[in-house]
Protein backbone atom coordinates (compact mmCIF):
# COMPACT_ATOMS: atom_id res chain seq x y z
CA UNK A 1 0.00 0.00 0.00
CA UNK A 2 1.52 3.50 -0.56
CA UNK A 3 -0.62 6.94 0.25
CA UNK A 4 1.82 8.73 -1.18
CA UNK A 5 1.79 8.36 -5.33
CA UNK A 6 -0.68 11.14 -6.93
CA UNK A 7 -2.19 10.04 -9.55
CA UNK A 8 -0.56 11.49 -13.05
CA UNK A 9 -3.42 13.74 -14.69
CA UNK A 10 -2.85 16.09 -17.35
CA UNK A 11 -3.26 19.72 -17.05
CA UNK A 12 -6.77 20.20 -18.50
CA UNK A 13 -7.11 23.26 -21.15
CA UNK A 14 -11.07 23.46 -20.42
CA UNK A 15 -13.42 22.60 -17.65
CA UNK A 16 -15.01 20.62 -19.91
CA UNK A 17 -12.07 18.23 -20.01
CA UNK A 18 -11.70 19.10 -16.35
CA UNK A 19 -14.93 17.93 -14.77
CA UNK A 20 -14.54 14.50 -16.98
CA UNK A 21 -10.96 13.66 -15.05
CA UNK A 22 -12.15 14.84 -11.91
CA UNK A 23 -16.03 14.81 -11.44
CA UNK A 24 -15.33 11.41 -9.77
CA UNK A 25 -13.24 13.03 -6.95
CA UNK A 26 -15.11 15.93 -6.35
CA UNK A 27 -18.19 13.70 -5.76
CA UNK A 28 -16.30 10.62 -4.26
CA UNK A 29 -15.28 13.97 -1.51
CA UNK A 30 -18.57 15.40 -1.68
CA UNK A 31 -20.11 11.79 -0.64
CA UNK A 32 -17.74 10.81 1.94
CA UNK A 33 -18.28 14.35 3.81
CA UNK A 34 -21.60 14.00 3.60
CA UNK A 35 -22.77 11.21 3.97
CA UNK A 36 -25.29 11.19 1.77
CA UNK A 37 -25.77 10.50 -1.99
CA UNK A 38 -28.31 12.93 -3.16
CA UNK A 39 -26.87 15.91 -1.33
CA UNK A 40 -23.39 14.93 -2.88
CA UNK A 41 -24.52 15.17 -6.28
CA UNK A 42 -26.36 18.35 -5.41
CA UNK A 43 -23.27 19.93 -3.85
CA UNK A 44 -21.30 18.50 -6.83
CA UNK A 45 -23.24 20.47 -9.05
CA UNK A 46 -22.99 23.57 -7.19
CA UNK A 47 -19.36 23.02 -7.12
CA UNK A 48 -18.90 22.89 -11.05
CA UNK A 49 -21.35 25.89 -11.08
CA UNK A 50 -18.76 27.90 -9.46
CA UNK A 51 -16.06 26.30 -11.02
CA UNK A 52 -17.59 27.82 -14.34
CA UNK A 53 -17.63 31.28 -13.36
CA UNK A 54 -14.15 31.14 -11.72
CA UNK A 55 -12.24 29.54 -14.39
CA UNK A 56 -10.68 32.61 -15.88
CA UNK A 57 -8.69 32.65 -12.13
CA UNK A 58 -7.87 28.81 -12.40
CA UNK A 59 -3.72 29.13 -12.46
CA UNK A 60 -2.25 25.67 -13.15
CA UNK A 61 1.34 26.85 -11.80
CA UNK A 62 -0.80 27.23 -8.69
CA UNK A 63 -2.26 23.69 -8.24
CA UNK A 64 -3.44 21.38 -9.95
CA UNK A 65 -7.11 21.33 -11.38
CA UNK A 66 -8.00 18.63 -9.21
CA UNK A 67 -6.80 20.25 -5.99
CA UNK A 68 -8.59 23.59 -7.12
CA UNK A 69 -11.95 21.71 -7.89
CA UNK A 70 -11.94 19.58 -4.51
CA UNK A 71 -11.45 23.14 -2.51
CA UNK A 72 -13.95 24.43 -4.34
CA UNK A 73 -16.18 21.33 -3.10
CA UNK A 74 -15.44 22.20 0.18
CA UNK A 75 -15.99 25.47 0.25
CA UNK A 76 -19.43 24.41 -0.91
CA UNK A 77 -19.80 21.58 1.14
CA UNK A 78 -19.03 24.24 4.59
CA UNK A 79 -21.74 26.40 3.48
CA UNK A 80 -24.65 23.63 2.86
CA UNK A 81 -23.16 22.39 6.67
CA UNK A 82 -23.69 25.79 7.89
CA UNK A 83 -26.70 26.30 6.38
CA UNK A 84 -27.48 22.33 7.82
CA UNK A 85 -26.59 23.37 11.09
CA UNK A 86 -29.19 26.14 11.16
CA UNK A 87 -32.01 24.29 10.07
CA UNK A 88 -31.46 22.00 12.44
CA UNK A 89 -31.09 24.04 15.32
CA UNK A 90 -34.99 25.64 13.68
CA UNK A 91 -36.18 21.83 13.59
CA UNK A 92 -35.39 20.42 16.73
CA UNK A 93 -37.05 22.46 19.06
CA UNK A 94 -40.49 20.93 17.01
CA UNK A 95 -39.25 17.65 15.54
CA UNK A 96 -37.15 14.48 16.45
CA UNK A 97 -33.73 14.45 14.31
CA UNK A 98 -33.65 12.95 11.10
CA UNK A 99 -31.95 9.45 10.84
CA UNK A 100 -28.90 9.55 9.01
CA UNK A 101 -28.27 6.85 5.99
CA UNK A 102 -25.33 4.50 6.87
CA UNK A 103 -25.05 2.94 3.95
CA UNK A 104 -23.93 5.63 1.62
CA UNK A 105 -21.00 4.19 -0.65
CA UNK A 106 -21.99 1.39 -2.41
CA UNK A 107 -19.99 -2.11 -1.75
CA UNK A 108 -18.58 -1.14 1.18
CA UNK A 109 -18.62 -4.12 3.90
CA UNK A 110 -21.02 -3.41 6.53
CA UNK A 111 -19.07 -3.07 9.22
CA UNK A 112 -16.50 -0.35 7.52
CA UNK A 113 -19.50 1.18 6.68
CA UNK A 114 -21.12 1.37 10.44
CA UNK A 115 -17.23 2.62 11.04
CA UNK A 116 -16.93 5.51 8.90
CA UNK A 117 -20.58 6.78 10.60
CA UNK A 118 -18.59 7.00 13.69
CA UNK A 119 -15.71 9.40 12.44
CA UNK A 120 -16.26 12.99 12.21
CA UNK A 121 -16.90 14.86 8.46
CA UNK A 122 -13.14 16.39 9.63
CA UNK A 123 -11.81 12.65 10.17
CA UNK A 124 -13.34 11.54 6.83
CA UNK A 125 -12.67 14.41 4.50
CA UNK A 126 -8.87 13.76 5.33
CA UNK A 127 -9.79 9.76 4.85
CA UNK A 128 -11.44 10.47 1.46
CA UNK A 129 -8.67 12.89 0.21
CA UNK A 130 -5.69 10.86 1.07
CA UNK A 131 -6.39 7.40 0.95
CA UNK A 132 -9.39 7.07 -1.13
CA UNK A 133 -8.61 10.00 -3.78
CA UNK A 134 -4.86 9.36 -3.30
CA UNK A 135 -3.64 12.76 -2.95
CA UNK A 136 -0.06 13.56 -1.21
CA UNK A 137 -0.06 15.10 1.91
CA UNK A 138 0.64 18.65 0.03
CA UNK A 139 -2.42 18.67 -1.87
CA UNK A 140 -4.58 17.68 0.92
CA UNK A 141 -3.33 20.02 3.17
CA UNK A 142 -3.88 23.01 0.45
CA UNK A 143 -7.67 21.48 -0.06
CA UNK A 144 -7.77 21.67 3.80
CA UNK A 145 -6.14 24.87 4.84
CA UNK A 146 -3.76 23.10 7.12
CA UNK A 147 -0.41 22.00 7.73
CA UNK A 148 0.76 18.68 5.86
CA UNK A 149 2.13 17.14 9.78
CA UNK A 150 -1.63 18.05 10.60
CA UNK A 151 -2.80 15.95 7.96
CA UNK A 152 -0.80 13.07 9.01
CA UNK A 153 -1.86 13.14 12.66
CA UNK A 154 -5.34 13.39 11.07
CA UNK A 155 -5.43 10.87 8.68
CA UNK A 156 -3.68 8.31 11.70
CA UNK A 157 -6.15 9.05 14.21
CA UNK A 158 -8.68 8.68 11.43
CA UNK A 159 -7.55 4.67 10.44
CA UNK A 160 -6.58 3.65 14.06
CA UNK A 161 -10.20 4.58 15.21
CA UNK A 162 -11.70 2.74 12.15
CA UNK A 163 -9.54 -0.05 12.80
CA UNK A 164 -10.88 -0.16 16.16
CA UNK A 165 -14.33 0.63 15.32
CA UNK A 166 -13.97 -2.49 12.72
CA UNK A 167 -12.14 -5.29 15.00
CA UNK A 168 -14.35 -4.62 18.03
CA UNK A 169 -16.84 -7.00 18.73
CA UNK B 1 -9.48 -6.02 9.49
CA UNK B 2 -6.10 -4.55 9.20
CA UNK B 3 -5.46 -0.88 8.13
CA UNK B 4 -4.12 -2.38 5.03
CA UNK B 5 -7.46 -4.39 4.59
CA UNK B 6 -9.38 -1.07 4.91
CA UNK B 7 -7.23 1.23 2.29
CA UNK B 8 -7.88 -1.61 -0.08
CA UNK B 9 -11.44 -2.16 0.54
CA UNK B 10 -11.82 1.94 0.81
CA UNK B 11 -9.80 2.35 -2.73
CA UNK B 12 -11.92 -1.32 -4.21
CA UNK B 13 -15.00 1.28 -3.68
CA UNK B 14 -14.13 4.40 -4.78
CA UNK B 15 -17.50 6.06 -5.15
CA UNK B 16 -18.27 7.06 -9.64
CA UNK B 17 -20.69 9.68 -9.89
CA UNK B 18 -24.11 8.49 -11.54
CA UNK B 19 -24.75 9.17 -15.22
CA UNK B 20 -27.60 11.93 -14.50
CA UNK B 21 -25.05 13.58 -11.97
CA UNK B 22 -22.17 13.41 -14.95
CA UNK B 23 -24.48 14.21 -18.01
CA UNK B 24 -25.61 17.53 -15.67
CA UNK B 25 -22.06 18.01 -14.97
CA UNK B 26 -20.75 17.87 -18.70
CA UNK B 27 -23.18 20.18 -19.77
CA UNK B 28 -22.74 22.64 -17.53
CA UNK B 29 -19.06 22.93 -17.95
CA UNK B 30 -19.32 22.79 -21.89
CA UNK B 31 -20.97 26.43 -21.32
CA UNK B 32 -18.76 28.42 -22.59
CA UNK B 33 -16.66 30.32 -19.70
CA UNK B 34 -18.38 33.90 -18.79
CA UNK B 35 -16.22 36.70 -19.81
CA UNK B 36 -13.55 37.47 -17.61
CA UNK B 37 -13.51 40.13 -14.93
CA UNK B 38 -11.93 43.66 -15.82
CA UNK B 39 -8.28 43.38 -15.14
CA UNK B 40 -8.87 45.59 -12.12
CA UNK B 41 -10.93 42.87 -10.51
CA UNK B 42 -8.55 40.43 -11.33
CA UNK B 43 -5.89 41.99 -9.18
CA UNK B 44 -6.80 41.27 -6.56
CA UNK B 45 -4.99 40.73 -2.74
CA UNK B 46 -1.30 41.35 -2.95
CA UNK B 47 -0.95 41.52 -6.67
CA UNK B 48 -2.72 44.43 -6.18
CA UNK B 49 -0.63 45.82 -3.07
CA UNK B 50 2.64 44.67 -5.20
CA UNK B 51 1.67 46.39 -8.37
CA UNK B 52 0.62 49.47 -5.82
CA UNK B 53 4.22 50.15 -4.39
CA UNK B 54 6.08 50.05 -7.38
CA UNK B 55 3.70 52.16 -9.40
CA UNK B 56 3.16 54.94 -6.09
CA UNK B 57 7.35 54.71 -5.76
CA UNK B 58 7.18 55.39 -10.16
CA UNK B 59 5.05 58.43 -9.54
CA UNK B 60 6.69 59.92 -6.83
CA UNK B 61 10.35 59.46 -8.60
CA UNK B 62 8.73 60.88 -11.84
CA UNK B 63 7.31 63.99 -9.91
CA UNK B 64 10.35 64.48 -8.62
CA UNK B 65 12.56 64.36 -11.41
CA UNK B 66 9.93 66.31 -13.53
CA UNK B 67 10.08 69.45 -10.56
CA UNK B 68 13.75 69.04 -10.78
CA UNK B 69 13.62 69.80 -14.36
CA UNK B 70 11.55 72.10 -14.77
CA UNK B 71 11.77 74.55 -11.42
CA UNK B 72 15.17 73.67 -10.66
CA UNK B 73 15.28 77.44 -9.42
CA UNK B 74 13.36 76.52 -6.43
CA UNK B 75 16.38 74.98 -4.85
CA UNK B 76 18.33 78.35 -5.19
CA UNK B 77 15.56 80.40 -4.32
CA UNK B 78 14.99 78.68 -0.75
CA UNK B 79 19.13 77.90 -0.14
CA UNK B 80 19.79 81.90 0.30
CA UNK B 81 19.54 85.03 -1.26
CA UNK B 82 22.75 85.04 -2.60
CA UNK B 83 22.34 82.04 -4.81
CA UNK B 84 19.30 83.27 -6.28
CA UNK B 85 20.61 86.72 -7.14
CA UNK B 86 23.68 85.43 -8.10
CA UNK B 87 21.84 82.57 -10.81
CA UNK B 88 19.61 85.27 -11.87
CA UNK B 89 22.40 87.86 -12.58
CA UNK B 90 25.14 85.79 -14.24
CA UNK B 91 22.34 85.73 -17.57
CA UNK B 92 22.51 89.92 -17.13
CA UNK B 93 26.34 90.55 -16.25
CA UNK B 94 26.93 88.30 -19.34
CA UNK B 95 24.66 90.61 -21.31
CA UNK B 96 25.99 93.64 -19.72
CA UNK B 97 29.61 92.36 -20.35
CA UNK B 98 30.63 92.70 -16.96
CA UNK B 99 34.31 91.80 -16.61
CA UNK B 100 35.48 88.28 -14.89
CA UNK B 101 35.31 88.18 -11.34
CA UNK B 102 31.94 89.57 -11.31
CA UNK B 103 30.65 87.33 -14.01
CA UNK B 104 28.50 86.05 -11.04
CA UNK B 105 27.01 89.40 -9.62
CA UNK B 106 23.44 89.81 -9.15
CA UNK B 107 22.53 93.17 -11.14
CA UNK B 108 19.18 91.65 -13.04
CA UNK B 109 18.56 90.63 -9.60
CA UNK B 110 18.80 93.47 -8.50
CA UNK B 111 17.36 95.97 -11.23
CA UNK B 112 13.88 93.36 -10.64
CA UNK B 113 13.91 94.37 -6.98
CA UNK B 114 15.02 97.61 -7.05
CA UNK B 115 16.12 99.45 -2.87
CA UNK B 116 13.69 102.22 -2.36
CA UNK B 117 14.99 105.55 -3.28
CA UNK B 118 14.31 109.16 -1.72
CA UNK B 119 11.16 111.20 -2.60
CA UNK B 120 12.36 113.70 -5.38
CA UNK B 121 11.43 117.25 -3.66
CA UNK B 122 11.53 115.89 0.16
CA UNK B 123 14.73 116.57 2.48
CA UNK B 124 15.49 113.04 3.13
CA UNK B 125 18.83 110.88 4.83
CA UNK B 126 19.62 107.93 3.25
CA UNK B 127 22.06 104.87 4.11
CA UNK B 128 22.46 101.75 2.94
CA UNK B 129 24.61 98.93 3.97
CA UNK B 130 26.00 96.11 1.17
CA UNK B 131 27.76 93.23 2.03
CA UNK B 132 28.65 91.46 -0.97
CA UNK B 133 31.67 88.52 -1.76
CA UNK B 134 33.52 87.94 -4.58
CA UNK B 135 35.36 84.90 -5.77
CA UNK B 136 38.69 85.52 -4.97
CA UNK B 137 41.33 88.07 -4.06
CA UNK B 138 41.48 89.44 -7.63
CA UNK B 139 37.87 89.63 -7.58
CA UNK B 140 37.73 91.69 -4.34
CA UNK B 141 40.86 93.82 -5.60
CA UNK B 142 38.73 94.33 -9.30
CA UNK B 143 35.43 95.06 -7.23
CA UNK B 144 37.07 97.61 -5.38
CA UNK B 145 38.56 99.49 -7.84
CA UNK B 146 35.25 99.73 -9.56
CA UNK B 147 33.31 100.67 -6.30
CA UNK B 148 35.25 103.55 -5.92
CA UNK B 149 35.10 104.38 -9.61
CA UNK B 150 31.16 104.16 -9.86
CA UNK B 151 30.87 106.83 -6.33
CA UNK B 152 32.86 108.81 -8.60
CA UNK B 153 30.98 108.45 -11.35
CA UNK B 154 27.79 109.11 -9.38
CA UNK B 155 29.37 112.37 -8.57
CA UNK B 156 30.29 111.32 -5.24
CA UNK B 157 33.26 110.55 -3.19
CA UNK B 158 34.63 108.19 -1.26
CA UNK B 159 34.59 108.65 2.25
CA UNK B 160 37.06 106.01 3.83
CA UNK B 161 38.44 102.51 2.80
CA UNK B 162 39.82 99.33 4.25
CA UNK B 163 41.31 96.78 2.65
CA UNK B 164 42.81 93.51 3.87
CA UNK B 165 43.54 90.36 1.87
CA UNK B 166 44.73 86.83 3.81
CA UNK B 167 43.19 83.79 4.09
CA UNK B 168 40.06 85.94 3.62
CA UNK B 169 40.16 88.88 1.68
CA UNK B 170 38.24 91.98 2.82
CA UNK B 171 36.80 95.50 1.79
CA UNK B 172 35.31 97.98 3.51
CA UNK B 173 34.29 101.68 2.32
CA UNK B 174 31.95 104.35 2.90
CA UNK B 175 31.06 105.86 0.07
CA UNK B 176 28.73 109.49 -0.38
CA UNK B 177 26.53 109.77 -3.35
CA UNK B 178 24.53 112.38 -4.53
CA UNK B 179 20.74 111.43 -2.53
CA UNK B 180 19.42 111.19 -5.94
CA UNK B 181 21.29 108.81 -7.46
CA UNK B 182 21.31 106.42 -4.18
CA UNK B 183 19.43 103.74 -6.33
CA UNK B 184 21.48 103.64 -8.93
CA UNK B 185 24.67 103.47 -6.99
CA UNK B 186 23.59 101.05 -5.01
CA UNK B 187 22.36 99.02 -7.77
CA UNK B 188 25.38 99.25 -9.51
CA UNK B 189 27.57 98.27 -6.37
CA UNK B 190 24.94 94.83 -6.17
CA UNK B 191 26.97 93.87 -9.95
CA UNK B 192 29.68 93.67 -8.08
CA UNK B 193 29.85 90.13 -6.24
CA UNK B 194 27.25 88.16 -4.79
CA UNK B 195 24.61 89.97 -2.44
CA UNK B 196 25.22 88.36 1.14
CA UNK B 197 23.18 90.89 2.94
CA UNK B 198 21.97 94.46 2.57
CA UNK B 199 19.82 97.12 4.28
CA UNK B 200 18.48 100.22 3.13
CA UNK B 201 17.54 102.75 5.40
CA UNK B 202 15.30 106.19 4.62
CA UNK B 203 14.59 109.08 7.20
CA UNK B 204 12.51 111.88 6.24
CA UNK B 205 14.19 115.57 7.44
CA UNK B 206 11.82 117.54 5.17
CA UNK B 207 9.66 118.17 8.26
CA UNK B 208 12.17 118.93 10.45
CA UNK B 209 14.03 121.43 7.87
CA UNK B 210 10.17 123.06 7.36
CA UNK B 211 9.95 123.90 11.57
CA UNK B 212 13.57 125.14 11.11
CA UNK B 213 12.75 127.47 8.30
CA UNK B 214 9.62 128.56 9.82
CA UNK B 215 11.94 129.30 12.81
CA UNK B 216 14.18 131.63 11.03
CA UNK B 217 11.16 133.55 9.57
CA UNK B 218 10.18 134.06 13.24
CA UNK B 219 13.54 135.18 14.74
CA UNK B 220 14.47 137.61 11.64
CA UNK B 221 10.94 139.48 12.04
CA UNK B 222 11.57 139.85 15.79
CA UNK B 223 15.37 140.78 15.06
CA UNK B 224 14.15 143.65 12.34
CA UNK B 225 11.51 144.65 15.10
CA UNK B 226 14.26 144.85 18.33
CA UNK B 227 16.19 146.75 15.66
CA UNK B 228 13.83 149.15 14.89
CA UNK B 229 13.11 150.01 18.38
CA UNK B 230 16.17 150.63 19.30
CA UNK B 231 16.80 153.17 16.86
CA UNK B 232 13.72 155.36 19.03
CA UNK B 233 14.35 157.03 22.06
CA UNK B 234 14.34 154.52 24.94
CA UNK B 235 15.32 154.76 28.76
CA UNK B 236 18.67 153.17 29.72
CA UNK B 237 16.98 149.83 31.19
CA UNK B 238 14.61 149.42 28.51
CA UNK B 239 17.33 149.79 25.57
CA UNK B 240 19.54 147.08 27.83
CA UNK B 241 16.40 144.25 27.75
CA UNK B 242 16.13 144.79 24.16
CA UNK B 243 19.75 144.56 23.18
CA UNK B 244 19.78 141.57 25.14
CA UNK B 245 17.15 139.67 23.78
CA UNK B 246 18.12 140.89 19.95
CA UNK B 247 21.73 139.16 20.86
CA UNK B 248 19.83 135.92 22.13
CA UNK B 249 17.63 136.12 18.69
CA UNK B 250 20.71 136.65 16.63
CA UNK B 251 22.33 134.04 18.09
CA UNK B 252 19.66 131.13 18.02
CA UNK B 253 19.20 132.43 14.92
CA UNK B 254 23.04 131.34 13.61
CA UNK B 255 22.46 128.31 15.52
CA UNK B 256 19.32 127.31 12.89
CA UNK B 257 21.19 128.22 10.07
CA UNK B 258 23.83 125.65 10.56
CA UNK B 259 21.56 123.32 11.53
CA UNK B 260 19.61 123.93 7.93
CA UNK B 261 22.61 123.58 6.61
CA UNK B 262 23.76 120.76 8.48
CA UNK B 263 20.44 119.15 7.89
CA UNK B 264 20.36 120.06 4.33
CA UNK B 265 23.96 118.81 3.64
CA UNK B 266 22.81 115.36 4.84
CA UNK B 267 19.69 114.75 3.09
CA UNK B 268 21.78 116.00 0.03
CA UNK B 269 24.16 113.07 0.10
CA UNK B 270 23.52 109.18 0.99
CA UNK B 271 26.19 107.60 2.90
CA UNK B 272 26.31 103.76 1.43
CA UNK B 273 28.59 101.32 3.50
CA UNK B 274 29.85 98.60 0.90
CA UNK B 275 31.57 95.41 2.31
CA UNK B 276 33.43 93.06 -0.32
CA UNK B 277 34.94 89.73 0.94
CA UNK B 278 36.08 86.74 -0.75
CA UNK B 279 33.80 84.14 -0.82
CA UNK B 280 34.45 81.22 2.31
CA UNK B 281 35.56 77.55 1.25
CA UNK B 282 32.69 75.16 0.32
CA UNK B 283 30.14 78.15 0.40
CA UNK B 284 27.38 77.31 -1.99
CA UNK B 285 27.91 78.32 -5.33
CA UNK B 286 25.41 77.80 -7.80
CA UNK B 287 26.10 74.32 -9.71
CA UNK B 288 25.22 73.69 -13.40
CA UNK B 289 21.34 73.10 -14.38
CA UNK B 290 21.64 69.55 -14.16
CA UNK B 291 22.99 70.06 -10.70
CA UNK B 292 20.42 72.24 -9.25
CA UNK B 293 17.58 69.99 -11.23
CA UNK B 294 19.32 66.58 -9.52
CA UNK B 295 19.17 68.99 -5.85
CA UNK B 296 15.36 69.78 -6.45
CA UNK B 297 14.45 66.31 -7.31
CA UNK B 298 16.09 64.69 -4.37
CA UNK B 299 14.34 67.56 -2.19
CA UNK B 300 11.29 66.81 -3.62
CA UNK B 301 11.87 63.37 -3.13
CA UNK B 302 12.72 63.73 0.32
CA UNK B 303 9.20 65.88 1.13
CA UNK B 304 7.51 62.77 -0.52
CA UNK B 305 9.37 60.23 1.95
CA UNK B 306 8.29 62.66 4.66
CA UNK B 307 4.94 62.99 3.07
CA UNK B 308 4.70 59.35 2.91
CA UNK B 309 5.69 58.42 6.37
CA UNK B 310 3.47 60.66 7.71
CA UNK B 311 0.86 59.19 6.34
CA UNK B 312 1.81 55.61 7.25
CA UNK B 313 2.06 56.84 10.57
CA UNK B 314 -1.06 58.16 10.66
CA UNK B 315 -2.48 54.83 9.23
CA UNK B 316 -0.63 52.24 11.44
CA UNK B 317 -3.52 52.07 13.79
CA UNK B 318 -6.01 51.36 11.61
CA UNK B 319 -3.56 48.57 9.48
CA UNK B 320 -3.50 47.25 13.21
CA UNK B 321 -7.01 46.88 13.67
CA UNK B 322 -7.70 46.17 10.52
CA UNK B 323 -5.20 42.74 10.72
CA UNK B 324 -6.42 42.39 13.78
CA UNK B 325 -9.90 41.88 12.56
CA UNK B 326 -8.86 39.99 9.66
CA UNK B 327 -6.98 37.57 11.63
CA UNK B 328 -9.83 37.26 14.55
CA UNK B 329 -12.19 36.68 11.56
CA UNK B 330 -9.86 33.81 10.31
CA UNK B 331 -9.42 32.55 14.07
CA UNK B 332 -13.22 32.32 13.82
CA UNK B 333 -13.98 30.66 10.61
CA UNK B 334 -11.20 27.97 11.41
CA UNK B 335 -13.26 27.52 14.48
CA UNK B 336 -16.67 27.19 12.97
CA UNK B 337 -15.52 24.71 10.14
CA UNK B 338 -14.15 22.20 13.27
CA UNK B 339 -17.54 23.17 14.80
CA UNK B 340 -19.16 22.36 11.60
CA UNK B 341 -16.80 19.13 10.30
CA UNK B 342 -16.15 17.55 13.83
CA UNK B 343 -20.03 17.67 15.03
CA UNK B 344 -21.07 15.99 11.51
Amino acid sequence: MTLEQPLATAAPRTLAEAAELHLDDVFGYLLYLTRDRETAEDLAGSTFEKALRLWGRFDPRRGTARTWLLGIARTTALDWFRAESRRRRREESVAPPERVEEAFVEGLSPELEAALATLSAAEREVLVLRVVLELDGDATARVLGISPTAVSTRLSRALKRLEEKVTAP
Amino acid sequence: MTVSEIVDELRATRPRAGEALRLQVLTLASQPVPTAPPARDRLRGRLRLGLLVPVAAGLAVATAVAIGVTRPQETAREAGPSSATAERAADAATSAGTPPGTANAPSAAFAQKAPPGTTPGRAQRYVASLTLSVEDADALSEATQRALAIARDLGGFVASVRYATGDEGTASMTLRVPSARATDAVTRLSALGTIVAQNVQIDDLQESLDATGRRIEQLRARIAVLTERLGTDLDAATRARLQEERSRAQAELQQLRASRAATTAEARLATIQLDLRTEERGAAVPGSRIDRALDRALEVLAWEAVGALAVAVALAPLALVAAAVWAGRRAHRRRDESRLLGAS
